[in-house]
């Protein structure tokens, strides 16, 4: 349910809380419980395109956290944040389950791997 | 005296009957199986530290300082989440869980200020006992990590704060508010280090859905949530185990103590009614009791458009005496009589009645019980023998199915209400009958199986169509019938609601109930297993209160659901002791255990221990009184903290009988509505300044305990005494206990009943005498008291109170959570906060159709007068009916409600009133006249000096 | 003609979809009547995109192709498994694939996922068909024997597990799939369901007989959307079929599954707070007991095993107990599917008999490091799993083994690391990781990882080593034996390895800091 209320708005609004819990028979408090609790859920829209960085070790044992400090900082965001214009919204995910091809990234839900310093930055900077 | 400091087993006990022995550190222990490993060493006096462990909640295991080690098992499991098992040889202390236990102490010190001499709960804070008990010393993280320690703090409830910079995580409040309160308003939100305690969604406590029952604060082990009071006062030092005095729960509170001054009330774990649970009202609303409004000197006038003048105690006592003789000597022996309180003492209530039949030498006493429950006295004892509900509250864990009519136990009994839902959440279904769609028809992890919303008054008929169902569909227990209930009787009754004329399809235009759902719902009745029924005034405050009571009864008894554990007809009383004043002779027409005045032997053995000649006829009952008066042959009347002019129903014509009188004696804690036509004003005291017992509504006898001096001066019994003294009717009593020892003496339901039983064993529940030597939980387990159990025709007659053009709506009344009936003493505290008036609830189809619009000013008129009040456009309340409370004087609620009243006990019917409503301006004309009269009536003469 | 391009998430990741295209257009420009399959991963990561047809001698392989090679391979006419300098040659035959025992992993990468005909003709529902000639009690005795423990980690025996589920009576059970494969390394999980999802099917379905269970749950973590969507078609096929719902091929015996997708959180991994999860609460680890094998999934007894554990029982129950005890290594019998992954050579799933040393897997089979530098230390286990130097690659690839090395197999991940690596980031990193996926119910977690990302900040920063050194392991201590669950319990395991094993790297940090 919060999946496909997330689906359909990007996010899932504060207005959404009671609604879903007047329809589970739960408490408001039970449900800002859940939803805050997975870092999936989002408490607020993002940019229109959402990267997906990998951190996790195998993905840093190829030099993925340098990638990702460089584009950053060419963004000026830190992880989690978007970009002013609302284009793109940079998020940390651990582990894909793409090790072996890493590093690797999901942009917009669509895998990358192989990824280097110059792929990932005209991954983020052509997504339009 | 000292502190009551109440053991932590750190875990709930298990009910199993295997013992299980074990070690512990060298020293055998047999507990039962299912046991945690933390209690079992608390039964041996071994405390191992914890922090997220209470004996009132589920193990958690999540502060791991409980952590022990068990041989030949691996690693260090949490001795709060272990069970006990055969041969365990447990460790509880070596150097290794004292390094982890250190280890994680001095995590919580790093993210913890370090206020502790400052900080409100020092003396009574766990983590502080718990850094000591592990001996920590250091903190080599330093204090400059992240940490949560500029959290705001959260000051938006009246009654506690709450501090997000001390809070440790434990999640004790949550799973209070889950487990016992059953409210779920508290979360964690966020995960990880970012964990923290969310009202709601992360709002403040206020606006969130907390109910303020307290048990969050309560369950916290530091100072994160906090009573004001103690964060004003300090921490206490004396207690004392006391029963709240506001509704028939019957909850058991430690008064916390500094010299005279409350410091909190604490809900007490050995309550056997609440065991250690409490709402708004007892855990925090008793501010009143020093509230500015208080009246603490006696006054009196000789017209009550005078102004009050104080007097001495010694003048008001002989003023009143000398007034009373004067009016019988004038208009004859039975021209007076009295009025006791379901909120006072047994004890207190004893003496009015004994003051009434013996000092005054008539049978008019009645109680406002007559308002409320005089059906539930009436209709059980003519069919199963006793005046009283059959069961006690825990009972509930073993109901299977709930059926409940007209009762809102979220707001009027929340502390029997979350143990209702605790065991709905178990599995147990729910039948709710009622107009409106209460919180227990739909509320967090609750739903009831089936709402039946009746029509207001139809409830006779309802039951009928159960009964039709439960008959015609054979899910009777015929052998239950056959061996316990009166044969003939039955048949008579079985052919009555087999009759096509009772089918849920015949009255579903009456009751307004598709019949489907009639059917279900007495099938899931009959054959749900433990069948419970609970229910309120909704049923008793009818023209056919006591057939409904009736109605009841009968089901029960066709379907077997009486006299074992988990079934019963169980009415929730509203006020603390109205099951205590009814028991205690409290009616025009009955001693002390429901004894009629006209039997013989029983008013010679009242006639011995009195030595005076008592009146064989029964007396007069409160509307008789005032019809008396208007007839010019009633003129005195002496009412203990009780307020006719507010609760009783045509509050004009109680107003009219009241000013007819030549003495009203009002004795309570305010001047309340009724004092405005009284011209003696005796200043009652409150529970926490006196002794004596309540009796609750599982028939549950408890102390009332003295925590401090009477503000007037007297007990209340006291004053009883002393006009009874002044009257010529001698009485000489040094404590309440010696009350209740001849009360004992005279009533064979109460022969074992003494202080000095209740102070060793707690409680009792009545029956308590040599063949129940502690009391009686379970009535009727193998026989009925009457005999045979015995069913009633209950044909129903639709209240003479009807809609029409004129007046299309039913008004039904009703109370809500923070406010206690007529609100004298919740009005007077924070609890205001909650509810600052009494709303008009209507459906928004009937609001649209008359321009009322939510929070507008309406004005609802009946036959009986017109009132105005603000709108709350809800759909809580079907169409074609609106609800209010009465909490408020100036709604004068009562102004509208009619005299119609129950044929066997008068018992008004408030719960039906046809009404008209329309946009409204403000105020009525009557409101704002009241509201003068009120200021005028009220006025003190500054006393001249002494 | 029927040329397989993998529709694998790594192999996508990779371009194989712009290969699938641009062989579609190649081959419609050369008016070319082809066939493509969307086949799963044969597992051989570091040579995805790879592109297989199929030849009267076998399927031939080519790899790692990009949209350019296309033109070139139709030239070279590969679909007649001709040569091109990507042809791999017979793809059964590539060492790294010749050299497993593919029990589990035997169908992946050759059949179409989604093909109920394919996955019959390569042996699916053999195993069904003889669980439900058995029964319950033959099931749980053919478990037992075969020696088969969870896969997800824990290595607890299935067959005792299963046994505990049956004998607890109850009106409903349940089967829950931990399909949150969410350690860094690993893969196997994902490979399964995309590449043989029916086989996790007929596992899920021949637990349900074997222990009473009629409906089952999938929780598979949101990081894996092919993998969601695998499974939700496979299940529709499957039930379309009747191999779920009613009555399971017609034998009477009803069970249907659900997949329930993840929102973020690691911890839901550990199998109490995947059943709070499960339930729409916030995934809090419970406390044990009460066993999920007693009152689990909704309060009752519930067989919760990891992805790989299920789908073994196929292979179990096709090919017989015996034939999956007969290898192995001590207690751990059976087959383990190893995953090469981070800086390695050869990246991908190596399935094989336990008992083969971590030196041989990372660099005989894995060849070494991508980079070309030298191997400095290999996470074992995911992240929570022991860093591992050079010197400890005799140790033997089983359970016991690696416990001895304070080290844990988990779900069979090995992440490589070059010599460039820096341990004392690595080490906070294992702290950081447990602090960001704390779920914050147990002290020793939800503030000890904090205290340590922060002891390790001041450690890299010079600020007193010794002393924050002492500090960070009695900090391991508690959260060792103090923590609720595996989290805050194993993150230690990749903190004091790392100390233990490469102590240099925590030396003289104001020197390193400036090297950088």
């Amino acid at each position: 349910m919060l999946h496909a209320i997330q689906e359909e708005f990007g996010y899932i609004p504060r207005e959404a809380e009671p609604v879903i819990a007047e329809a589970l028979n739960l408490s408001r408090a039970e449900v800002h419980g859940v939803i805050t609790f997975y870092h999936d859920f989002r408490r607020e829209p993002a940019g229109r395109h959402v990267l997906k960085i990998c951190r996790a070790e195998a993905c840093q044992s190829m030099g993925s956290e340098a990638n990702a400090h460089r584009l950053l900082e060419r963004l000026g965001l830190d992880w989690g944040g978007t970009t002013a214009d609302g284009r793109i919204t940079i998020e940390a995910v651990y582990c894909l389950g793409l090790c072996a091809t890493a590093p690797s990234a999901l942009l917009d839900g669509e895998p990358v791997g192989r990824l280097d310093a110059a792929s990932l930055e005209s991954l983020a900077m052509e997504a339009a | 005296m000292g502190l009551i400091q109440e053991i932590d087993y750190g875990t709930k006990p298990a009910n199993a009957e295997t013992l299980v022995s074990l070690t512990i550190d060298g020293v055998a222990v047999s507990v039962p199986e299912g046991t945690s490993v933390m209690r079992a060493a608390m039964e041996i006096g071994t405390q191992i530290p914890k922090l997220c462990a209470s004996d009132m909640l589920d193990s958690f295991g999540s502060c791991r300082l409980c952590l022990v080690e068990i041989e030949g098992r691996a690693g260090t499991p949490a001795s709060c989440t272990t069970l006990v098992a055969e041969g365990m040889v447990v460790h509880t202390q070596n150097e290794r869980l004292g390094r982890i236990r250190k280890g994680v102490m001095e995590l919580y010190i790093s993210d913890h200020p370090l206020d502790c001499l400052t900080c409100s709960a020092n003396g009574d804070c766990e983590l502080q006992d718990m850094a000591g008990a592990v001996g920590l010393r250091d903190v080599r993280y330093g204090y400059a990590g992240d940490n949560h320690l500029d959290a705001a703090k959260d000051v938006s409830n009246p009654y506690f704060r709450f501090d997000p910079a001390k809070c440790i995580v434990c999640s004790r409040c949550v799973r209070a508010c889950e487990e016992v309160q059953g409210t779920f308003a508290l979360t964690i939100a966020g995960r990880g280090f970012d964990s923290k305690v969310s009202p709601g969604m992360e709002e403040n406590f206020f606006d969130s859905e907390c109910v303020s029952c307290g048990a969050c604060v309560q369950a916290c082990p530091t100072a994160t949530l906090m009573e004001t009071s103690v964060i004003e006062i300090g921490q206490p030092e004396h207690s004392a185990v006391t029963t709240c005095a506001y509704c028939g729960v019957g909850c058991s509170f430690k008064a916390e103590m500094r010299g005279e001054q409350v410091v909190r009330m604490v809900p007490y774990k050995d309550g056997k009614a609440n065991h250690g649970h409490s709402c708004v009202k007892g855990r925090f609303a008793w501010g009143y009791a020093t509230h500015r409004d208080r009246i603490t000197k006696p006054m009196i006038r000789a017209k009550i458009t005078d102004p009050w003048h104080e007097v001495s105690w010694d003048e008001a006592i002989a003023h009143t005496a000398s007034e009373f003789k004067h009016i019988q000597a004038k208009y004859g022996r039975s021209s007076v009589g009295g009025i006791t309180s379901s909120r006072c003492t047994n004890e207190e209530t004893y003496l009015v009645q004994k003051l009434v039949r013996a000092g005054f030498g008539n049978n008019n006493v009645d109680t406002c019980a007559r308002v409320c429950h005089s059906p539930t006295g009436y209709g059980l004892s003519q069919t199963f023998g006793t005046s009283a509900g059959t069961q006690d509250f825990d009972s509930v864990e073993q109901a299977d199915v709930m059926l409940l009519i007209g009762a809102n136990p979220t707001d009027g009994h929340p502390v029997f209400a979350s143990r209702m839902k605790k065991r709905l959440r178990e599995g147990a279904k729910l039948i709710v009958i009622d107009p409106r769609r209460i919180d227990l028809v739909r509320t967090p992890h609750v739903e009831a199986e089936y709402h039946l919303p009746i029509r207001p008054g139809t409830n006779v008929a309802i039951l009928s169509a159960i009964a039709h169902v439960i008959v015609t569909e054979n899910l009777i227990d015929a052998d239950y019938i056959r061996e316990r209930c009166d044969a003939d009787a039955f048949a008579h009754w079985a052919e009555f609601v087999s009759q096509e004329r009772n089918s849920p399809e015949a009255l579903a235009a009456t009751t307004g109930v598709d019949p489907e759902l009639v059917r279900k719902a007495a099938r899931l009745y009959a054959t749900g297993g433990n069948g419970a029924i609970y229910y309120g005034l909704g049923i008793t405050e009818h023209s056919q209160g006591t057939t409904a009571v009736m109605a009841l009864a009968n089901l029960a008894m066709a379907t077997g659901n009486i006299g074992r554990v988990g079934v019963g007809v169980n009415p929730l009383r509203g006020q603390n002791n109205v099951q205590g004043s009814c028991d205690m002779g409290s009616f025009p027409h009955e001693y002390t255990g429901y004894r009629h005045v006209g039997t013989e032997n029983v008013r010679e053995s009242f006639e011995i221990d009195w030595g005076i000649k008592l009146d064989p006829e029964p007396g007069l009952r409160i509307p008789n009184m005032l019809d008396a008066a208007i007839d010019g042959t009633f003129m005195g009347l002496y009412i203990q903290g009780e307020d006719i002019a507010q609760s009783d129903p045509d509050i004009k014509h109680i107003t009219a009988g009241l000013s007819a009188m030549e003495c009203v004696v009002v004795q309570d804690l305010f001047l309340n509505e009724t004092a405005q036509f009284a011209h003696v004003f005796l200043p009652g005291s409150t529970f926490l300044e006196k002794n004596g017992t309540f009796t609750n509504a599982e028939r549950r006898i408890q102390r009332v305990r003295k925590v401090m001096t009477p503000k007037n001066g007297y007990e209340d019994w006291e004053i009883t005494q002393l006009i009874s003294n002044a009257v010529g009717f001698p009485m000489n009593y040094a404590h309440p206990s010696e009350i209740m020892d001849e009360v004992a003496r005279l009533t064979p339901t109460f022969a074992n009943v003494s202080f000095d039983l209740l102070d060793r064993v707690g409680s009792v529940q009545w029956p308590c005498n040599e063949a129940a030597p502690e009391g009686t939980p379970i009535m009727h387990i193998d026989h009925f008291v009457r005999g045979q159990g015995r069913f009633f025709v209950t044909e129903y007659v639709p209240t003479d109170e009807k809609t029409g053009p004129r007046y299309p709506l039913l008004l039904t009344t009703g109370r809500i959570l923070s406010q206690y009936n007529v609100g004298a003493q919740t009005r007077r505290t924070e609890n205001s906060a909650w509810h600052k008036e009494d709303l008009l609830e209507i459906h928004p189809h009937d609001a649209e159709q008359r321009g009322v619009t939510d929070g507008s000013w309406v004005k609802v008129a009946s036959r009986s007068g017109e009132i105005a009040l603000h709108a709350k456009v809800t759909e809580r309340v079907a169409p074609g009916v609106v609800y209010t409370t009465f909490h408020h004087p100036m709604t004068m609620a009562n102004i509208v409600t009619t005299d119609y009243s129950d044929w066997a006990t008068n018992c008004p019917e408030y719960k039906v009133t046809a009404v008209q409503v329309s946009p409204s301006n403000g105020p009525t004309d009557a409101q704002r006249d009241y509201a003068e009269l009120g200021r005028r009536t009220r006025q003190i003469e500054v006393a001249a000096a002494e | 003609m029927k040329i397989f391009v993998p529709r694998d998430m790594a192999a996508v990741a990779v371009g194989a979809d712009r290969v699938a295209a641009a062989i579609e257009a190649e081959a419609r420009a050369r008016n070319i009547p082809v066939s493509i399959v969307r086949n799963g991963s044969r597992g051989l990561f570091w040579l995805e995109p790879l592109v297989e047809v199929t030849t009267a001698s076998g399927r031939i392989g080519y790899g790692p192709l990009s949209e350019a090679d296309v033109p070139s391979l139709f030239e070279q006419r590969f679909f007649d498994g001709a040569p091109h300098p990507k042809c791999l040659g017979h793809v059964d035959k590539i060492p790294f694939l010749a050299r497993q025992a593919r029990f589990t992993f035997g169908r992946a990468g050759v059949i179409d996922p989604l093909s109920l005909d394919d996955y019959r003709h390569h042996g699916g529902f053999k195993g069904l068909e003889s669980a439900l000639s058995l029964g319950g009690v033959g099931i749980i005795a053919a478990v037992k024997e075969s020696g088969l423990r969870g896969r997800g980690g824990a290595g607890f025996p299935t067959g005792i597990k299963w046994e505990t589920v049956a004998r607890t009576p109850a009106s409903q059970k349940y089967i829950v799939c931990n399909a949150d494969e969410g350690d860094s390394g690993t893969f196997a999980d994902r490979l399964i369901m995309e590449a043989d999802p029916f086989m996790l099917i007929e596992g899920m379905t021949i637990a349900g007989i074997g222990v009473g269970a009629t409906k089952g749950y999938i929780y598979l973590r949101s990081e894996y959307p092919f993998a969601i969507r695998m499974m939700q078609q496979a299940i529709g096929i499957a039930r379309h079929a009747g191999y779920l719902g009613a009555s399971i091929d017609g034998s009477g015996a009803a069970f249907d599954i659900e997949v329930r997708v993840g929102a973020g959180a690691y911890v839901c991994g550990e199998e109490t707070s995947l059943l709070d999860s499960l339930e729409g609460k916030r995934g809090q680890v419970r406390a044990k007991p009460p066993l999920p094998a007693i009152r689990g999934l909704f309060g009752r007894p519930t067989v919760i095993n990891n992805t790989i554990t299920l789908a073994s029982v196929s292979f179990i129950m096709a090919e017989g107990a015996k034939a999956y005890a007969e290898i192995g290594y001590g207690r751990s019998r059976g087959t383990m599917p190893v995953q090469l992954a981070g800086n390695v050579k050869f990246g991908g799933l190596f399935e094989c008999a336990f008992g083969v040393t971590l030196g041989e897997l990372v660099n005989d089979i894995g060849g070494g490091t991508h980079s070309g530098r030298p191997v400095r230390a290999v996470q074992a286990g995911g992240p929570l799993g022991a860093y591992f130097p050079p010197a400890l690659f005799d140790t033997p690839y089983d359970y016991e083994a690696f416990a001895k090395k304070d080290g844990l197999i988990g779900h069979g991940g090995l992440v490589v690391f070059d010599d460039t690596v820096d341990m004392a980031k690595m080490a906070r990193f294992a702290m950081k990781f447990c602090a960001i996926e704390s779920c914050g119910k147990c002290t020793p977690c939800r503030i000890g990882a904090v205290r340590g990302t922060e002891t390790f900040d001041k450690i890299i920063a010079g600020i007193e080593p010794e002393r924050n050194l002492a500090l960070v392991r009695d900090l391991c201590e508690t959260m060792k034996f103090g923590s609720l669950c595996a989290l805050g319990g194993f993150t230690p395991y990749p903190v004091l390895s790392a100390l233990d094993h490469f102590p240099e790297d925590f030396a003289t940090p104001p020197l390193r800091h400036a090297a950088e």
